[in-house]
C-alpha cells in the first residue's frame, strides 16, 4: 500500500496539532479542513491549536477477535484529548490502548498519549500514538520505558 | 405535486448458509417470490433500485440484476449506504414514485456475506492512524454499551435480554438463519468478542435476498390485499467526532431520520404498533428505542427486560427475530424489514403476527467513514 496518505497528516501525527473552528469551536484533528463538520460552516475559519498528551477515556471495549496483525486483547478507546493551554474544545478522538489488558480501563479514567510505530505502509514505518494508564499507575505492564521505542507488539 | 407510493408485494426467501446458491440465484428467487406473490408482468416494472454492498464482488451495478431477472432495457440504480442500502433503495422507489415518474418499482436487495472469511472484521484492518484502526463492527457498537452501562445503569442482563427475545422471535420466523432460542445465561456465558459484547449479541454472517414493489395507488387497489401506504421516510448522517455526547450512548442519525419520517408520516412513536430495526448488536436495538422514541433516553433496558418490546408489547420489536437471529445480508436486511413490516400489516405474517397493527416502522444504522460516521434510515408504513 502506497504510503502517500499518511504523510499528508504527519505534522498533526507527529505533534498533536489540530484546528479550531472560529464559529463553534469545533476542533478537527488530524485533518486541516475547510468545513466544519459540527456547525456547517464552508468555508470556515480554522485556527492551529495544541492538543495536551492526557487525555479522558469517553468509552472503550477490550477486543479479543482481530486480525492476527493486532495482538489481543486490545482495548481501543474513544479518547478526549483537551487543548494544551486549557481553553477550548478538546479533540475527540479513536485510541488503540497499549500497556494494558483493559482490566484498568473505565470511562474518565486518564490516559497517556505515548509515540509508537504503529503498521508499516510497504516498507516505511508509519508512527504516531497509542494511549497508556499514566505510568506511576499502570497495571500489569513489563516496565518502563520499554515500548517508547516503539515496534513492540501490535503494530 | 406528489402522490402516494404504495407497497405491492415482497419476496422472501430463507436467509442462512447457501453455499449451493450464487449470488444471481439469491437475486432470481428473490424476484420470482416477488412475482409469485403479486400478479405483475415484468413488462409492468419501469425501474429497479438495487441494494448491495457487493461484499461478494459480483454484482456492481444495476445490471447484476438485469442479468439475474431478465429486467434488461429497464433502469435500475444500485445504492449502496452501509447498512442502510436495503431500506435506502426502498426509500429512493419511494421518491420515485411520489413525483409521478415512475408508478411501479422493483425494490431488490442482496448479499452473498459468506463466500468470503474477511466479512465485517475486514475494517479493522484499515490502516487509518487515527479514525477506525482497529475498530471493528463489535467495538463500534459495543463502545455505547460501555458508555450506556456507565451513564445510565443499565445492567448486561438487560442488554442481552434483547437477543433472547429476537431468538425467540427467530424461532418462529420461518426465513431466519437461526431459529435456536437461548437464555440470558447463554448470552452472558458465549464467546468474548468485544468485551462487553459476546457472540450471542452479535448478530450471524449470513447469505440472503429480498424484493419489494412499490408503486401507486391504483396498483395497490389492483393488486395488494390490503392498501399499505409509505407514510414517511427519512435519511440522516452524523459522526462521534463532531464531539456531540449524545454520539457515545446513542445515534444522533437514527433520531433525525426517525424525526422526518415521524414528521413526513403524521405519526410519532406512540403510534407504532410493530417495528423491524437494526439489531446488528444486541446494544443497537436497546438504543435504538431510545434513539426511536418508543421510551425515554436511558429507561431501553428496562424496556426490553420488562417484554415492553414483545409480540404482545408496548412496540412489537423484530418479530423477524431481527439480524441476530434472522441474519444481517446487507444489501437485503432493509429491504427484507419492509416487507416483514408489510407481511404484518396485511396479516400474513404467520406465528409472528402481531394483533391489530396498523402502523409499522423498519429503521437501519450503518457505520460509515472510517468507524467514526452512521448513517440511518427509516421508513414508516400504514394500512390505510
Ligand atoms: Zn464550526
Amino acid at each position: 500500500m502506497s504510503g502517500i496518505r499518511y504523510s499528508r497528516d504527519r505534522r498533526q501525527h507527529d505533534r498533536l496539532v489540530a484546528f479550531e473552528c472560529q464559529d463553534c469551536g469545533w476542533v478537527s484533528y488530524p485533518e486541516q479542513r475547510r468545513t466544519c463538520k459540527r456547525c456547517g460552516a464552508a468555508p470556515a475559519e480554522f485556527e492551529e491549536v495544541q492538543l495536551a498528551e492526557r487525555g479522558e477515556v469517553q468509552t472503550y471495549v477490550v477486543q479479543s477477535r482481530l486480525p492476527e496483525e493486532f495482538e489481543t486483547p486490545q482495548p481501543v478507546a474513544v479518547v478526549d484529548l483537551p487543548q494544551v493551554d486549557g481553553e477550548g474544545e478538546p479533540a475527540r478522538v479513536y485510541g488503540l490502548l497499549t500497556e494494558t489488558d483493559g482490566d484498568d480501563l473505565e470511562v474518565g479514567r486518564e490516559v497517556v498519549a505515548r509515540y509508537r510505530e504503529l503498521f508499516t505502509a510497504g516498507d516505511r514505518p508509519v508512527h504516531s500514538f497509542k494511549f497508556a494508564p499514566p505510568r506511576a499507575e499502570s497495571i500489569g505492564t513489563d516496565g518502563d520505558g520499554a515500548g517508547d521505542r516503539g515496534g513492540e507488539g501490535e503494530r | 405535486m406528489t402522490r402516494d407510493a404504495y407497497v405491492l408485494g415482497r419476496g422472501m426467501i430463507d436467509f442462512g448458509e447457501r453455499y449451493e446458491d450464487s449470488f444471481d440465484d439469491l437475486l432470481e428467487e428473490a424476484y420470482l417470490a416477488l412475482l409469485d406473490d403479486v400478479n405483475v408482468g415484468s413488462d409492468e416494472i419501469d425501474a429497479a433500485w438495487y441494494g448491495t454492498l457487493d461484499v461478494a464482488d459480483e454484482g456492481m451495478s444495476g445490471a447484476a440484476v438485469a442479468h439475474a431477472t431478465g429486467l434488461f432495457e429497464t433502469p435500475i440504480t444500485q445504492v449502496v449506504n452501509a447498512c442502510a442500502t436495503g431500506s435506502d433503495a426502498v426509500r429512493n422507489a419511494v421518491l420515485a414514485v411520489e413525483s409521478g415518474q415512475v408508478d411501479c418499482a422493483l425494490v431488490i436487495g442482496a448479499e452473498k456475506m459468506r463466500d468470503t472469511a474477511e466479512g465485517l472484521i475486514s475494517l479493522a484492518a484499515e490502516k487509518r492512524v487515527w479514525r477506525g484502526r482497529g475498530v471493528t463492527m463489535p467495538a463500534f457498537f459495543g463502545m455505547r454499551a460501555t458508555r450506556h452501562m456507565e451513564e445510565y445503569g443499565t445492567t448486561r442482563e438487560q442488554i442481552a435480554e434483547v437477543s433472547v427475545k429476537n431468538h425467540r422471535h427467530g424461532s418462529m420466523y420461518p426465513h431466519a438463519h437461526y431459529k435456536f432460542e437461548c437464555s440470558v445465561d447463554d448470552v452472558l456465558s458465549s464467546t468474548t468478542i468485544s468485551e462487553p459484547l459476546n457472540l450471542y449479541d452479535c448478530c450471524p454472517v449470513t447469505d440472503g435476498a429480498a424484493a419489494v414493489l412499490i408503486g401507486t395507488e391504483d396498483l395497490a387497489r389492483e393488486h395488494a390485499p390490503e392498501l399499505v401506504r409509505v407514510a414517511g421516510t427519512g435519511l440522516s448522517s452524523d459522526s462521534f467526532v463532531r464531539g456531540n455526547d449524545a454520539s457515545l450512548t446513542h445515534f444522533p442519525a437514527t433520531r433525525d431520520a426517525s424525526s422526518r419520517a415521524y414528521e413526513a408520516s403524521g405519526y410519532g412513536p406512540e403510534d407504532v404498533d410493530v417495528a423491524e430495526v437494526h439489531d446488528c448488536f444486541s446494544i443497537t436495538e436497546l438504543v435504538t428505542y431510545e434513539d426511536l422514541g418508543f421510551c425515554e433516553v436511558g429507561d431501553g433496558g428496562r424496556f426490553v427486560a420488562e417484554g415492553r418490546a414483545d409480540l404482545d408489547g408496548e412496540v412489537a420489536v423484530n418479530p423477524s427475530g431481527g439480524l441476530l437471529a434472522k441474519g444481517h445480508p446487507i444489501g437485503a436486511t432493509g429491504v427484507a424489514q419492509v416487507a416483514e413490516i408489510y407481511e404484518q400489516l396485511i396479516g400474513q405474517a404467520g406465528d409472528v403476527q402481531v394483533d391489530g397493527v396498523e402502523v409499522g416502522l423498519q429503521h437501519n444504522i450503518g457505520v460509515g467513514r472510517n468507524a467514526t460516521g452512521s448513517v440511518s434510515c427509516v421508513n414508516v408504513l400504514e394500512r390505510v
